[in-house]
């Protein structure tokens, strides 16, 4: 995953002569513990000759770890918390609170609730992964933690990885409030099949946006970033038609929403309530977004590394 | 050094100045060394943050740089930790470039640029460090080599600057690295917590590691290091020991008064003439009056590489020093000198 260290061959560090071999007295180890492989040069030799196995392994490890302590990081802030799990479903219920289940929206062949249900549970994800990735990005790029990350033996991707992961896994939590909020509240009923293939394209579509807030996190920086991503959140959600039907909408405006990726977005989820596949344009529209977005967060995420 | 007019024997205090590499341009460095910088140079924009470095570090050295503000110390940093790439020259870590040494867990750094993350308690952090690192030391005992057991529990975004400090230290120490770069490690703390700091890292230089910390307190510089790198402008102007260093810059003072009843010259310019052939003399000031001249002579403060030879030819050349006094010149003294020195031979 990572150019840089997957190089490495196992004499690629010819270790240089190390000069603390002599354990002399004032050599006790006062911090022992299993890890410490520096003090005996038989050990030292061991662990040098084996490091590029084991520095995959401890990638692996490291990237694991950091998902793990964003996840309960985010997790422990309560404000994230709310915006990206609780308020999608409570903005379901009062988008879709005084319509009853017959009325249909517009020409969609769905129910004022389960036409909302999918535009909320998606709006959720999109909450979770955009806002989650480019405000703290910047801001963790500002303070100059991820220069200090950059000092670790990570990869520099994989603090990307951690970050989309971590969004992830707070995503799916909203998805499933609004799907249980829009069967138990609104009574929207689908098949087992359309609940799982729901959940799994709308998590798996968020990826498109989370890539999205990577390059936001990259390219805004300080002050610039709660507006910046404020802008595209309210614009994509809005105009994707994610808050309301684009029916509404004046005729150019429609035509121009179609190709917005949060309109495919919503679409997918839409054809699964219909018992259709998600439809090719809206997918290969999702790929063609998510491409863009992560060419361009990776080459932002580049320029940031050869400037820091 | 508000005394210090005239400055001799600058470019004296120049000329000494890369030592041991010279010879040793191989694009690899010296087998053995943890560091090693063969003719790096880079610019930001117009500015030449550092120009044709070359220096080799190695195990179990501990390494003080010093400079001026805007001397090429962060840059020097970054470049040696990967964070930037030169323009040309090599840098090597341990015989690779350095993201493979820190990806093998060789190099540890502590940046005055690096933050913390937020919403995590200490040991979290601390716990994140070690897992990310391919040598990694306990938590436990990282957190008792820092002296943060106590507020590990405590949640990073609240803590004063001397403890925030040390969590940069352990978070910098998590693993058995070979080499450890600290910039300015210890502002932000008291007296008392910069000892204590040191004493901390005093345990990691006694195993052996090498260190490599920039720093604006000479007296730490001078206390601390085996050696003393001192830049200027991108420019390696000296490198030595702390006395070596001092040496180089005219090690001692001395002061005395002549009385104009013993001195044939009562003006000053003709007898800072006259003292101005006094030999390994590096600075020289003449003031009338002063408090033992009884306003009836002059006072002399000099700066020597060799005080016994300086203050021998005083009698040769037939004066009659009173109240002579000869002292060792502090490093930030001696730095004042090396650095003021460049500055009026590249003015």
């Amino acid at each position: 995953m990572n150019g840089a260290l997957d190089l490495d061959t196992p004499g690629s560090a010819p270790g240089p002569g190390r000069t603390d071999s002599a354990p002399g007295p004032g050599r006790t180890d006062s911090a022992p513990g299993p890890g410490r492989t520096d003090s005996a040069p038989g050990l030292d030799q061991r662990s040098r000759t084996s490091t590029g196995k084991e520095k995959r392994v401890t990638t692996h490890k490291g990237v694991g770890a950091l998902v793990r302590l964003e996840v309960r990081r985010a997790l422990r802030n309560k404000k994230f918390l709310f915006f990206s799990v609780i308020y999608p479903a409570l903005l379901f219920l009062i988008l879709a609170g005084g319509a009853d289940s017959t009325s249909e929206v517009g020409d969609s062949g769905l129910s004022m609730p389960a036409f909302m249900m999918v535009s909320m549970a998606s709006f959720g994800a999109l909450t979770a992964v955009l806002m989650g990735n480019s405000e703290r990005i910047a801001k963790e790029r500002e303070s100059g933690w991820v220069r200090q990350l950059r000092l670790t033996s990570l990869p520099g991707r994989g603090y990307v990885l951690a970050k989309t992961a971590s969004a992830a896994v707070v995503s799916l939590p909203s998805i499933v409030v609004v799907f249980v909020t829009g069967a138990v509240v609104k009574d929207v009923r689908l098949d087992a099949w359309q609940w799982l293939a729901l959940t799994g394209a709308i998590w798996a579509g968020s990826l498109c946006f989370a890539a999205l807030g990577v390059a936001v996190g990259y390219c805004a920086t300080g002050d610039a970033v709660r507006p910046v991503t404020m802008i595209l959140y309210f614009a994509l959600s809005l105009l994707g038609g994610l808050w309301m039907p684009t029916t509404t909408f004046p005729h150019w405006l429609q035509n121009l929403a179609e190709w917005l990726p949060t309109h495919a977005y919503a679409a997918l989820g839409r054809a699964i309530e219909l018992g259709d596949a998600p439809h090719a344009r809206d997918i290969v529209l999702l790929v063609a977004y998510f491409l863009a977005f992560a060419g361009g967060a990776a080459w932002l995420y580049r320029k940031d590394t050869l400037k820091a | 050094m508000e005394h210090m007019t005239t400055t001799v024997n600058a470019a004296g205090a120049a000329a000494g100045t890369v030592t041991g590499s010279a010879g040793s341009a191989g694009s690899t460095g010296k087998s053995g060394s943890a560091v090693s910088f063969q003719q790096v140079s880079k610019a930001y924009g117009e500015v030449k943050a550092v120009d044709g470095l070359t220096l080799d570090l190695y195990p179990g050295e501990t390494v003080a740089l010093l400079g001026p503000n805007g001397a090429g110390k962060s840059s020097t940093l970054d470049l040696l930790l990967g964070l930037s790439r030169p323009d040309s020259g090599t840098v090597r870590v341990f015989g690779t470039s350095p993201r493979d040494a820190i990806a093998a867990g060789r190099l540890g750094a502590m940046l005055q640029s690096g933050g913390l993350m937020d919403e995590v308690t200490v040991r979290e952090l601390v716990g994140l460090a070690c897992e990310l690192h391919p040598r990694p030391h306990r938590v436990h005992d990282v957190l008792a080599a820092a002296g943060i057991t106590q507020i590990a529990d405590r949640k990073v975004n609240k803590l004063s600057g001397g403890q925030e400090q040390r969590v940069r230290f352990a978070v910098a120490t998590a693993g058995a690295n070979d080499l450890i770069v600290l910039d300015e490690p210890t502002t932000g703390m008291d007296v008392t917590a910069r000892q204590a700091f040191w004493a901390t890292m005093r345990e990691q230089t006694d195993q052996g590691r090498a260190v490599l910390f920039a720093t604006h307190y000479l007296e730490e510089a001078d206390a601390i290091a085996d050696r003393v790198l001192v830049l200027h402008r991108g420019r390696l102007l000296a490198d030595g020991t702390a006395a070596e260093i001092k040496t180089r810059a005219g090690a001692r003072k001395v002061s005395f008064d002549l009385l104009d009843a013993d001195t044939q010259e009562v003006a000053g310019p003709a007898l800072e003439q006259r003292l101005r052939q006094l030999p390994c003399l590096s600075a020289l000031t003449v003031s009338r009056g002063g408090s033992a001249a009884h306003n009836s002579g002059h006072t002399v403060r000099l700066q020597s590489t060799d005080a016994d030879a300086t203050v021998h030819a005083l009698y040769g050349l037939g004066f009659y020093p009173r109240n002579l006094e000869v002292a060792g010149l502090g490093l930030e003294q001696a730095f004042v000198a090396i650095t003021a020195a460049e500055e009026a031979r590249t003015a």
